[in-house]
């Protein structure tokens, strides 16, 4: 974790559940080292729950590397990686080459069926603080220049974008006495399908302080913009993380707010969370000093900013593969993305096609009818992006479906049937889950009455008498003051088997409140599932075919590079004509499936090519399907 | 046309219907009404039939290049539309629209843990209301376009023996109806198409009211009534002989044809003294006086026999129609008036069920926001989410 010492959030959080549901580890790994639990949006319906915690870097790292350096068949390798080593492309596949391995530091070299880069802020990263600039991924670490010189040769577009990270400060020097406490959940809410509670105990979890900013802050930065390299700069930053001058710049003479975040348990630093600013670290020192309990803080170490090389994502497949090299797979902020959890997300993804495409399989892609992940990945594979993407809620056409409470019930069964991804253990608890929801919703489906004989049975629901249908138990249970517990009171058999079981009630209750609205929307969702089915070749030479599509709408086609009708039917400015005419170009499922069992591993390139020398060397993962 | 031997494979069925644009119109806004029914998007059947395998490549090819062809015109057509005052009020109301669903949507993503500023919710609660009650005033009276295709009913009604029929003959310059001195010639409605100033009109003629013992007589004052609640322009005429130059009497006289509560909407009415040929001389601008002392206008005299004064009925006509329905010149607004009317009907509908989800679960009150922005885009153009988060961090300071 190398900004922010916390996971999750609105609609981070549900990236975070996706992550787990397949079998990705950082929910479970959060649930191992929180230490301050916390369900943002609770009074705002389930569908848009934020599960968030701080975490404790140290045991975030212990953990996380123990599960690593534990997991079967994984060799665990610590090394800059310089270089790729390339040969020659498959044939009928898009792409100049293809990846075989990477040639690392000291020059040694790792062969791969396929290669994942997941650079960071690394990828000729500049740590920005005052004036000073010096090339870092991040402060003390040094950045990677060869591969960013290598993806570049290779005809990779690329963007520069910019983040930043605030000053930390010692804990002991802060007089939190005078600041307003945040305490964490009780009992706190668990981020993975597996974990039935988070390790800590509830009392011993660490509390957040809130403190704002003022006018002395902003009289400060505004007096010393000439000092602010990063500041001035036009490369794009994201809008939702703004450094503190630009919330000082773009909204003036307001009151902002500061958090105060612990890092750890037993760690004297804290993360004061909306104060990520690059001024010099002497006039960062003398913003701290005229906040509000933070007169006598103790700067450890200075805020900075940091800028660094994306790749365009429109260059990638949706299965994160990229169509300029073969079997080269991009995940995390090198896609233009910020947050642990986008990141985490396409990690999951790419790992999994990476696997995948080795081992000869069909990629396996998630909708973005089915999750965060999918319109995710989605929105950078078609649009793109020119600052760093970050998931919100409201990028989601069918957040009433996609909820944090279902992710399992969404992902996990497609990824241990078509990924492979997915542990028995979880594969057997959520088909239990699936099957109870199933059981029990049919249930209460069934048992139907009167608005008259509901208000006897249940009289704390609000029903109106005057209502002439019947009503069933799942429509009762809508109600906010109606819960499991309540209905299993009135009516006991056959509902009081799925009350007790706590997980189960909660589940039911939430399916309850959506349910008619779903389904609503399903008509809507297999639209777009149609749409997402008619594939479009990777190939397609926009510029040269024949049909009534005007130089701009090649030109955009050309660039985004859709995968699918439903993608070229999200690009803004596409007619409905040109996608009728598209579907000409659209080719069958069954004819992709075909063409990826006959493709074959390519030769190697010749001696004393461009991307540094390279050997074949059969694959140890077979391409057998 | 059942499926899957029909064009897209799904059982279909078309509608052969007579006339012209206004029974398409009626028909498709009865369709409208029906739950689960919407117009279909431009390319949405092609589409349909491609994915049901119906279609062949050189098919799409075609259509694809017809869908191009219509779906211009109908942009050319919508531009025509949307430059005007109309183009100007949707366009408003997308904005305001847009703008309401950005900021609940902020409220969903950011509220917590950032400081957006109380009362976000409540400001659009006011201006969801504000729009739901534009959009009705809207449906309710914007009927300009239907008046344009189906025609401006233009009633004729009065006292017996003012010389109704006899305008009714002088306006469309043929004997339609039987005139005659004998009063209550007119017995039931005399109707005539005609065109005033470009815009296509239904004159009425109706039965002069009066009590009656006559039963024949009684109908057609029933049906005259009739009439008038259904009038969109009213010529209320009087005979200029039988009433004083006094702002009372004319008014008792006009209360008398159109008694309060006789038109059911606003119908605007026109007073015509007729047999101005009759008058005194001095006394046509005294009653003219009156008129204007007792705000009874707009008025206007003349005389069905001389054919003085038409020519200022018609001015006077004409220029109530262009209020009505807008400038001719712009051409016919077509099928698309009917579609707009069911996409305003649809985010009406979402508009309302706001109010009643934001307490309950604001994602549900947050999902009618973004299908009445969806009916809307349906005229105005679609609205992406990235457009929606612009808003977001124009309007608020959100992230930590």
């Amino acid at each position: 974790m190398s900004c922010n010492p916390s996971f999750g959030g609105i609609g981070k959080g549900h990236l975070m559940r996706e992550v787990d549901a397949l079998d990705g580890l950082c929910a479970r790994i959060c649930d191992q080292s929180g230490v301050h639990y916390k369900v943002l949006n609770r009074c705002k319906g389930p569908a848009v729950w934020g599960l968030r915690a701080q975490i404790d870097r140290k045991l975030y790292k212990e953990n996380m590397q123990k599960e690593i350096l534990n997991t079967p068949l994984l060799t665990v390798h610590e090394a800059s990686v310089e270089d790729l080593l390339l040969m020659e492309p498959e044939p009928d596949r898009p792409g100049k080459c293809q990846v075989s391995g990477v040639i690392l530091g000291d020059g040694s070299r790792v062969h791969a069926g396929s290669v994942i880069l997941t650079t960071g802020t690394f990828l000729r990263g500049m740590v920005f603080i005052g004036l000073k600039i010096h090339p870092a991924g991040r402060l003390g670490d040094q950045p990677s220049i060869g591969l960013a010189q290598t993806l570049e040769k290779l005809g990779f577009a690329v963007g520069r974008l910019k983040t930043g990270t605030p000053p930390r400060l010692a804990k002991d020097s802060i007089d939190f006495s005078v600041l307003e406490r945040h305490t964490a959940d009780n009992p706190p809410v668990p981020f993975s399908f597996l974990s039935e509670a988070v390790w800590i105990k509830p009392e011993d979890q660490l509390s957040c302080y809130r403190t704002l900013t003022n006018g002395k802050v902003e009289r400060i930065i505004h007096d010393n913009l000439h000092l602010n390299n990063h500041v001035r700069e036009t490369t794009r930053g994201p809008r939702y993380c703004p450094s503190l001058e630009s919330k000082v710049l773009r909204f003036p003479n307001r009151i902002h707010q500061l958090w105060l975040e612990p890092e750890g348990l037993d760690s004297n630093v804290i993360y004061p969370q909306g104060m990520s600013m690059t001024l010099p670290p002497e006039l960062q020192e003398q913003v701290i000093a005229c906040i509000h309990g933070l007169e006598k803080a103790k700067m450890v170490q200075p805020g900075y900013g940091v800028q660094y090389d994306f790749l365009d994502p429109r260059q990638l497949s949706t299965s994160l593969e990229s169509r300029l090299v073969q079997r080269l797979f991009f995940a995390g902020q090198i896609n233009g993305t910020t947050g642990y959890e986008e990141a985490a997300a396409q990690g999951v993804i790419a790992g999994i096609n990476a696997g995948l495409r080795v081992s000869g399989k069909p990629p396996f892609i998630i909708s973005r009818t089915e999750g965060y992940v999918g319109v995710l990945i989605d929105d950078l594979t078609t649009l793109g992006t020119n600052e760093p993407y970050r998931m919100f809620t409201s990028r989601v056409e069918f957040r009433m479906s996609l909820r944090p409470d279902n992710a399992d019930s969404r992902l996990t069964l497609r990824g241990f049937e078509e990924a492979g991804c997915v542990s028995q253990q979880r594969y057997a608890q959520t088909s239990r889950m699936k099957a109870a929801l199933e059981e029990a919703i049919a249930v209460l489906k069934s048992l139907q009455f009167t608005a008259t004989k509901w208000s006897r049975l249940v009289p704390e629901a609000p029903i109106s008498t005057s209502r002439s249908s019947l009503a069933s138990a799942l429509d009762i249970l809508q109600y906010t003051e109606v819960t499991m517990e309540l209905l299993a009171r009135a009516i006991p058999e056959p509902l009081r088997k799925f009350a007790d079981w706590r997980e189960l009630a909660e589940r039911l209750k939430i399916e309850a409140v959506y349910e008619w609205h779903v389904a609503n929307q399903q008509q809507e969702i297999e639209e777009v599932r149609r749409d997402e089915a008619l594939k479009l070749p990777e190939n397609l030479d926009y510029f040269a075919i024949d049909a009534s599509l005007s130089q701009e709408v090649r030109e955009k086609l050309d660039s985004n590079r859709p995968q699918t009708i439903g993608a070229v039917s999200r690009i803004p400015g596409i007619t409905p004509a040109a996608i009728v005419n598209l579907l000409r170009f659209v080719k069958t499922n069954q004819q992709r499936t075909e063409h990826l069992k006959h493709s074959r591993i390519g030769r190697p390139l010749p001696e004393g090519n461009t991307f540094g020398k390279s050997t074949f060397q059969n694959s140890s993962l077979s391409c057998a399907s | 046309f059942a499926g899957p031997h029909s064009f897209t494979g799904e059982d279909c069925s078309e509608l052969h219907v007579h006339g012209g644009p206004a029974v398409v119109g009626g028909v498709l806004q009865a369709l409208g009404r029906l739950p689960g029914l919407r117009p279909a998007d431009p390319g949405e059947f092609t589409k349909r039939a491609f994915q049901a395998g119906k279609l062949g490549l050189t098919e799409v090819e075609g259509l694809g290049d017809l869908i191009h062809a219509e779906t211009e015109a109908q942009r050319r057509q919508a531009l025509r539309q949307m430059e005007g005052e109309l183009g100007q009020l949707y366009q408003r109301w997308s904005e305001e629209l847009t703008k309401a669903l950005a900021h609940v949507e902020a409220f969903i993503d950011f509220s917590e843990d950032d400081n957006l500023e109380e009362g976000v919710l409540a400001r659009v609660a006011a201006a969801v209301q504000t729009l739901e009650e534009e959009v009705r005033g809207h449906l309710q009276d914007g009927r300009r376009g239907e008046r344009l295709r189906g025609g401006v009913h233009v009633v004729i009604a009065g006292p017996t023996n003012a010389g109704k029929s006899s305008l009714l003959n002088l306006l469309c310059q043929r004997p339609a109806a039987i005139v005659s001195p004998v009063a209550g010639t007119t017995r039931d409605v005399v109707e005539s198409a005609l065109n005033i100033g470009g815009y296509p009109v239904v004159l009425s003629d109706t039965a002069g009211l009066r009590e009656t013992q006559d039963a024949v007589e009684r109908e057609g004052v029933s049906r005259a009534r009739d009439r008038l609640q259904r009038a969109d322009v009213v010529l209320a005429v009087l005979a200029a002989v039988d009433v004083a130059p006094e702002p009372g009497c004319l008014a008792d006289a006009l209360r008398a044809v159109l008694p309060p509560g006789a038109l059911a909407g606003r119908a605007p009415c026109i007073l015509v003294l007729n047999k101005a040929d009759l008058l005194e001389e001095g006394r046509g601008g005294a009653l003219l006086g009156a008129c204007g002392e007792g705000a009874l206008s707009p008025v206007c005299l003349l005389s069905c026999k001389t054919g003085e004064g038409v020519a200022s009925l018609l001015s006077l006509l004409g220029a109530q129609l262009e209020q009505m329905c807008g400038d001719p010149l712009t051409g016919s607004p077509s099928l698309t008036q009917a579609r707009h009317r069911l996409h305003l009907t649809s985010c009406l509908g979402s508009l309302g069920r706001y109010h009643g989800y934001k307490s309950l679960d604001l994602v549900l009150a947050a999902e009618e926001l973004r299908l009445a922005r969806r009916h809307l885009g349906k005229i105005t153009g679609r609205v992406s989410a990235e457009e929606i988060l612009d808003i977001v961090f124009r309007d608020f300071c959100v992230g930590k």
